[in-house]
């Protein structure tokens, strides 16, 4: 138990919620994007899904993880094109083509990956890159903090950065704001004589953006390799981290941080002899639990007003 | 009649329509064939029943509707106005029936959407908020541009929505019964406003069911039935009854109230010393007391913000009382919730029907059922009886005269007067013990409206206990049995309506007399 407590308290251990935390706070700047658009991305996984897939093969067929991570981050996009295709054009339902669009990627992936290597569980004959890692000149030569702050992915970096960016984007800049006024009331907008389809799309193209690098960060991150479902539901993990951070990027990156925390935290007990089973489902059940309890606030809070 | 000035000056039209129709996807035609001039600088009045096809056509020239027929001509020249953009370009401004703002949005982000002020990347907020407080000053309507539209007063909002029509150097404003949401005061201020409008040469086109507000504020008048323009002239011409049998195409009766004996009748609902506090100032109360019998008609006057919509708000269930008791037959309701209230036996058609009322993309059966999927009569075991609910709807467009294509089209695709009869109908149909009903025929035609009120006198004659809120004194003293008068949040007097006049009410309405 004290090894437990010395391992909780170690920088190593804070450092491992900021490179768990990662893909999550990615995607969830994306979500944030497509809900205040008004159109939430269910799809998001399927997106980091194809991202995570694209960056693998293309990084291994052209040798440089730039290529991959471009890749990846098309192929977010083109998730993004289906999904305002599905919605606008033949006007489907949205969570329908969300779940479309993850069920498509999820077999897509391995369909794929079976024609290339002859593999259907993991792309270990691929030679891929990955993307490298960060040394702040001198934050890293700092005791404790050095060990929690430099050393990281780049894709960290780029999701930290990522928060305050979205931020002033969503609150400060022309497309941020009709964003907002379609996502909100869409009739409205259009009187106004925004494109609602317009800024929808844009919005899942953004979002496509930021769920393929999400992706990548799995697949050339800590690994070279990619593996069928790899993104494990993350997609789904940061559409609650969304709704936890009320829509708000600062919001969602606090619930990100926590959402990573308990996933590092099951895999630090985990050594500690308690089923692993049981802690692997540790992230999944802290999401129901924080959305439940989400939603009893936003009940309590929504009793004026209403009618029945 | 004050506004007929330019008789003799040139008559230039600014808008003409040519043989306009309007089908709807669903198959509803809107329009047939309209054809009529909006003469530059003048005050039009555009009248007709509910569902005529009024707010179509001034969608269709705001470029938010395209006409599936016809041409429009504008300063002489054909122009197709696709999109609301190329509106605004040409100078046409639309206040819409239903408010086009977002809420969580400011008054300064409300007007700049779409065509924000930037410095670098971003958008420019001072510049922004400049812009609003030089509109506001110009077209003296004062708004703070930095609060969120949400937390607005209605009329509040009506003025945002006004300054955004006129934000973009606009010769045409379009108003779609800007006065159904405000009281006789606003409505006076916005009055004063239009003309101030006029004076400086914007032309201006105004719906209203309402006739004295017409004749007050228009000098021309056109007249849509059912699709198609039935006349088209100066106003001063026309005679009022010539006009509400044009608009109705028959004589209304008007529902008349028997002057009855209640004061032996069970009490239904019973306020003792009620206060509530806390929350927004204008629907504070202090220590109101108050009962209302079966069959019993109270209604409530007084300058709007009095307190009415606490009242309101208390005998719903949407607030709980700070202090003193209320009960409904007996049963003790101060720590009530909405939907306790509803199981006792109320029924509530709230003054915003649209944000709280109904759902507008769902079917007219969905809106119809909200409130009563559990009753015995639409569930078999755990099944709804989708026959009986499209039944029930079907009766009810019937009964109150609901003009649609069918029970499972949306709420939305209803004019806004027949949506609000449909949230009436719901209400009313529900059998209640006590119906609250706030401000009951905003934007609703006179035949409608008659029709309303006679219900309101059906139900009391069964047994009904009814609050009416109501900022119209006319249709406040035809109904009420008793007249309660509230001033700053507190009961001032309560009157036996025995031929009460509005001369009666006016110094308890203004705080100059107390008597309770
Ligand atoms: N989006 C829509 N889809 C289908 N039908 C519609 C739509 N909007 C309006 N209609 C129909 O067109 C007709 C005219 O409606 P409109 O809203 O123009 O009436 P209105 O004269 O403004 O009535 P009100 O006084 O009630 O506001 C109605 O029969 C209505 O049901
Ligand atoms: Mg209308």
């Amino acid at each position: 138990m004290m090894d437990l407590a010395a391992s909780l308290l170690s920088p190593e251990f804070f450092a491992a919620i900021l490179r768990v935390s990662t893909p999550i706070i990615l995607v969830a700047m994306g979500v944030l994007i497509s809900e205040r658009a008004g159109v939430v991305n269910i799809g998001a996984e399927g997106m980091m899904l194809s991202g995570a897939f694209c960056g693998v093969v293309f990084s291994a067929y052209t040798g440089s993880a730039t290529v991959g991570l471009v890749a990846a981050i098309v192929a977010g996009m083109v998730g993004g094109l289906f999904m305002s295709f599905a919605v606008h054009v033949l006007r489907a339902n949205l969570f329908l083509s969300g779940i479309a669009l993850n069920l498509a990627a999820s077999a897509g992936t391995i369909l794929a990956l079976f024609a290339l290597t002859g593999e259907k569980g993991i792309s270990g004959t691929l030679d891929s890159e990955v993307l490298p890692s960060v040394h702040i000149p001198w934050i890293q030569d700092l005791p404790v903090l050095g060990t929690i702050l430099s050393g990281h992915h780049i894709l960290t970096y780029v999701a930290f950065l990522s928060v305050p960016a979205v931020a002033i984007f969503m609150m400060r800049t022309p497309t941020g704001l009709r964003m907002r006024a379609v996502g909100e009331n869409p009739e409205a907008a259009k009187a106004t004589g925004l494109s609602v389809i317009r800024l929808q799309l844009q919005a899942f193209l953004l979002c496509g953006v930021f769920a393929g690098a999400g992706g990548a960060f799995l697949s050339m991150g800590y690994v070279s390799w990619f593996s069928q479902n790899m993104t494990a539901g993350r997609g789904f993990i940061a559409l609650a981290a969304e709704v936890m951070g009320a829509g708000g990027a600062y919001g969602t990156l606090a619930a990100s941080l926590l959402l990573g925390s308990v996933d590092v935290l099951a895999i630090a007990l985990a050594g500690e002899g308690l089923p692993s089973e049981l802690l692997q489902a540790a992230p999944y059940v802290v999401t129901v639990l924080a959305l439940a309890l989400y939603g009893l606030r936003q009940a309590k809070q929504k009793t004026i007003g209403t009618v029945h | 009649m004050q506004m007929t000035g330019d008789e003799t000056a040139p008559q230039k039209a600014l808008v003409e329509f040519r043989e306009i129709g309007k089908t709807y996807p669903n198959g509803t035609v809107a329009l047939r064939n309209v054809s009529f001039q909006v003469i530059e600088g003048d005050i039009l009045a555009v009248c007709g029943e509910n569902g005529a096809g009024k707010s179509t056509l001034m969608k269709i020239l705001a470029g938010i509707e395209q006409p599936t027929q016809g041409t429009i001509h504008y300063e002489g020249r054909q122009r197709r106005i696709a999109d609301p953009n190329v509106a605004g370009d040409m100078g046409i401004g639309m206040v819409h029936q239903h408010f086009s703002l977002i809420r969580s949005l400011s008054v300064a982000e409300n007007l700049a959407l779409g065509q924000e002020p930037r410095r670098g990347l971003l958008i420019d907020r001072r510049a922004a908020a400049d812009r609003v407080r030089e509109l506001a000053q110009k077209f003296s309507l004062d708004v703070d541009p930095n609060t969120k539209v949400g937390s607005l007063s209605v009329a509040a909002q009506q003025k945002v929505e006004i300054l955004k029509a006129l934000s973009r150097n606009t010769r045409l404003l379009i108003l779609d019964e800007p006065s159904a949401v405000l009281t006789p005061q606003e409505t006076q201020e916005l009055f004063v406003q239009l003309r101030s409008l006029r004076a400086r040469g914007v032309t201006i086109i105004f719906i209203s069911h309402k006739l004295h507000e017409v004749r007050a504020l228009a000098n021309r008048i056109t007249v849509i039935r059912s699709g198609e323009v039935v006349e088209d002239g100066v106003l001063s011409e026309m005679s009022d009854a010539a006009i509400s049998k044009l608009v109705m195409g028959v004589d209304v009766t008007r529902a008349s109230r028997n002057q009855r004996d209640l004061s032996a009748a069970t009490p239904v609902v019973v306020v003792k010393k009620a206060t509530v506090a806390t929350g927004d100032a204008d629907r504070r109360i202090d220590a109101i007391d108050l009962t209302i019998r079966a069959g019993e008609i109270l209604g409530i006057a007084g300058v709007d913000g009095s307190g009415q919509e606490g009242v309101v708000d208390l005998l719903c269930g949407n607030v709980q009382p700070d202090e003193g008791d209320i009960a409904l037959l007996g049963k003790p309701m101060a720590l009530a919730t909405t939907l306790d209230w509803r199981r006792a036996g109320m029924a509530h058609l709230p003054g915003d029907r649209f944000q709280i009322g109904g759902a507008p993309h769902m079917s007219l059966v969905d809106n119809v059922m909200a409130g009563s999927h559990r009753d015995k009569q639409f569930t078999r075991g755990p099944f709804l009886r989708v026959g009986a609910m499209v039944a029930r709807t079907n009766e009810l467009i019937k009964t109150f005269n609901v003009r649609c294509l069918g029970p499972r089209e949306p709420l939305n695709s209803l004019s806004g007067g027949n949506a609000q009869k449909l949230v009436a109908a719901r209400e009313f149909s529900s059998n209640p013990k006590f119906l609250i009903v706030n401000q009951p025929t905003r934007g609703i035609d006179v035949a409608a409206a008659a029709m309303i009120h006679g219900e309101l006198l059906r139900l009391s004659q069964n047994g009904t206990a009814i609050l009416l809120v109501t900022s119209d004194l006319d249709e406040l003293l035809q109904l009420s049995d008793r007249v309660a008068v509230m001033f700053d949040g507190r009961i001032a007097v309560v009157l036996e309506n025995d031929g009460l006049t509005p001369e009666r009410l006016g110094p308890f309405m203004l705080g100059l007399e107390k008597t309770s």
